[in-house]
């Protein structure tokens, strides 16, 4: 765990009688695309909301960014260096496309947006193909056009050049539910991008072979405990998927990687 | 257009409004004549004797209610934006949460009981009313807000029911206190349940001028936080922002302004809700607008429905209250049921 940008210590998470997450040790790597998977309530979501520090008050456990425990950086300064995407943002008011975007700059100034905040704005809009709606209002957009639109802001949020040193945390929480197939994958690839540019990327995923073309690590949950961690698509046997999510899973060969088919 | 030209006309709207609103009355004064008066206060002009009642009437009755009107304009029409914005919902202004109704009681149970029963409060003096109106309004406004919202989600139904239940509450308290009051206290308190200009002088209009004004900078600051609370408390957590220390920072301000315009004017409902509606219908919810345009706003409005109030029924008044609530009831049911059906893409 010597690489980890985020390392989750003994955490354990009860609530409303239910234990939901059981002494779970781990650490994402750094400038890496960690994926969380696992089936329906096995503490996927709870595992984020922990290690985005949504969820402070730990009963047991801990969590640290860069060596450093979490509880020891100012709320702005986390933000700066933390975005995180949640799953179908509603909003009760109208906004524009390009002031919800503004809003991951928001913990980089005060009062009025410096004209590089402005820049970072357009060109977050760009990189998700939103330019041309920037001036829509966020209720009239489709499913997809909001979490685009979202996607942009938490990319604002973490903007960073190309090559550049500072670490940063990006993540995603099912950020492909109720996408089509071409907006999936052109999020988790846009996503991508932003390695280069300082960030480790944490998302859980429900979609296996999606999970596989995207992730370096990959971190199985089960019923609030961790049960296997690989670093490749490879290192995840047969056995494993079909009990975890009990289905009948068939290898077959795509493009030259492995992919698998699912059955009841 | 830009929001900034946009802000700019509201100004220049506002200020047309003080004009007439300084000019219309059971007296006219023609703008010549207001220059006058002002030239010879500030003894640049020498006093002209034949006008010196004129003169008086203008400073001492129009002049004062011209101000703490666009003042309490400016309050509700702010408050409105800013709790519509913490409870994440466009029906709810300060009338409908109870702060007004709170307010009203807490101001009430000093002007009846005040010399006889509460005489812990007479170290307080004059600031009695206006402290006793912001205890009220506080824990109306805390037992809405406790009510309705409920894991980090205010519901509309539980949010309509307790306002009405803490309203009826502090209805029945004013009711109860105006019903015990000695006759002149008792009329002065029903007509202060519609709203009433008719008592501005100058010791009320400073009182609400430096209560607003000291909530005015606070609120202008939170236009960022408030937008990002429309992407829901957890999100808005992860942009740096505390929701729970900002919901209870905002709605103490909040109190504060609105308990000082209802101890003095009594209670006018609507105004909180029509006025950041209408700007949002007309440009977007972006709160580093809304904010200041809906104190404009809110100002301009209350000027010319009192303007309104003033010459309908002349030489009589109405009561404001009648006006607004006439005008901003409607309103509310419209933007109740389009809520209700789910189209709120307006």
């Amino acid at each position: 765990m010597d690489d980890a940008a985020v390392i989750l210590d003994g955490v354990s998470r009860r609530a409303g009688g239910v234990q939901i997450l059981h002494d779970v040790t781990l650490g994402f790597a750094a400038g890496r695309f960690n994926v969380i998977l696992g089936p329906n309530g096995a503490g996927k979501s709870t595992l984020i909301r922990i290690a985005a520090g949504h969820i402070a008050r730990l009963e047991h456990g801990t969590v640290s960014y860069w060596d450093a425990p979490l509880d020891t950086f100012e709320a702005d300064a986390l933000a700066r260096r933390r975005a995180v995407l949640s799953q179908q943002i509603e909003m009760a008011f109208p906004l524009a496309v390009e002031d919800v975007v503004m809003m991951g700059r928001y913990p980089h100034y005060r009062g009025v947006p410096s004209a590089r905040d402005r820049e970072i704005v357009r060109e977050a809009l760009a990189l998700v193909e939103m330019t041309e709606r920037r001036h829509q209002l966020y209720p009239t957009l489709s499913g997809g056009e909001r979490q685009k639109t979202q996607l942009a802001r938490v990319l604002a949020q973490v903007w960073q050049e190309e090559g550049t040193l500072e670490q940063t945390v990006l993540f995603l929480d099912e950020p492909t539910a109720s996408l089509d197939l071409h907006f999936q994958l052109q999020l988790l690839a846009t996503a991508r991008t932003f390695l280069r540019r300082g960030a480790t990327i944490v998302a859980s995923l429900h979609d296996l072979n999606l999970a596989f073309d995207f992730g370096d690590r990959f971190f199985v949950m089960e019923g609030g405990r961790l049960v296997h961690q690989a670093d490749a698509p490879e290192d995840m046997p047969k056995e494993l998927i079909e009990r975890v999510w009990r289905v009948k899973a068939d290898p077959i060969a795509a493009g030259g990687r492995t992919r698998w088919y699912f059955r009841v | 257009m830009t929001d900034r030209s946009f802000t700019l006309i509201l100004i220049g709207l506002l200020v047309l409004a003080l004009i007439a609103s300084m000019a219309i009355g059971a007296f006219l004064f023609s703008p010549a004549q207001m220059f006058r008066f002002a030239g010879e206060r500030l003894g640049w002009l020498a006093p002209n004797p034949a006008e010196a009642l004129d003169g008086n009437v203008f400073f001492v009755l129009r002049l004062p209610r011209v101000v703490l009107c666009g003042l309490t304009g400016a309050t509700l029409g702010l408050s409105g934006a800013v709790m519509q914005g913490l409870f994440r919902n466009p029906i709810v202004e300060p009338g409908l949460a109870g702060t007004s109704a709170g307010a009203a009681l807490g101001a009430a149970s000093v002007f009846v009981l005040g010399t006889q029963y509460m005489n812990f409060l007479s170290p307080l003096g004059t600031a009695a009313v206006p402290l006793m109106a912001f205890a009220g309004a506080f824990a109306a406004t805390m037992f809405v807000w406790k009510l309705s919202t409920r894991f980090h989600h205010t519901n509309v139904f539980t949010l309509l029911l307790a306002g009405i239940a803490v309203n009826a509450m502090c209805s029945a308290g004013t009711g109860f206190l105006s019903y015990i009051a000695r006759d002149p206290q008792a009329r002065s308190i029903a007509f202060w349940n519609l709203g009433t200009f008719t008592t501005a002088d100058w010791h009320r209009t400073t009182i609400v001028a430096v209560v607003f004004v000291a909530c005015l900078a606070p609120m202008l600051r939170h236009g960022k936080s408030l937008n990002a609370l429309m992407l829901g408390e957890e999100n808005a957590g992860y942009l740096g922002i505390d929701p729970e220390k900002l919901i209870f920072r905002l709605l103490l301000i909040n109190t504060a302004m609105v308990a000082a315009a209802t101890a003095m004017v009594g209670v006018i409902a609507f105004v909180g809700l029509v006025v950041p509606h209408l700007l949002r219908l007309m440009r977007a919810s972006d709160y580093n607008f809304l904010l200041p345009a809906s104190a404009l706003l809110g100002a301009l409005l209350m000027e010319v429905i009192d303007v309104v109030a003033r010459v309908i029924i002349a030489p009589a008044e109405l009561p404001i209250g009648i006006i607004t609530a006439l005008i901003g009831a409607p309103f509310f049911l419209w933007i109740l049921f389009r809520q209700r059906w789910g189209r709120l893409d307006g």
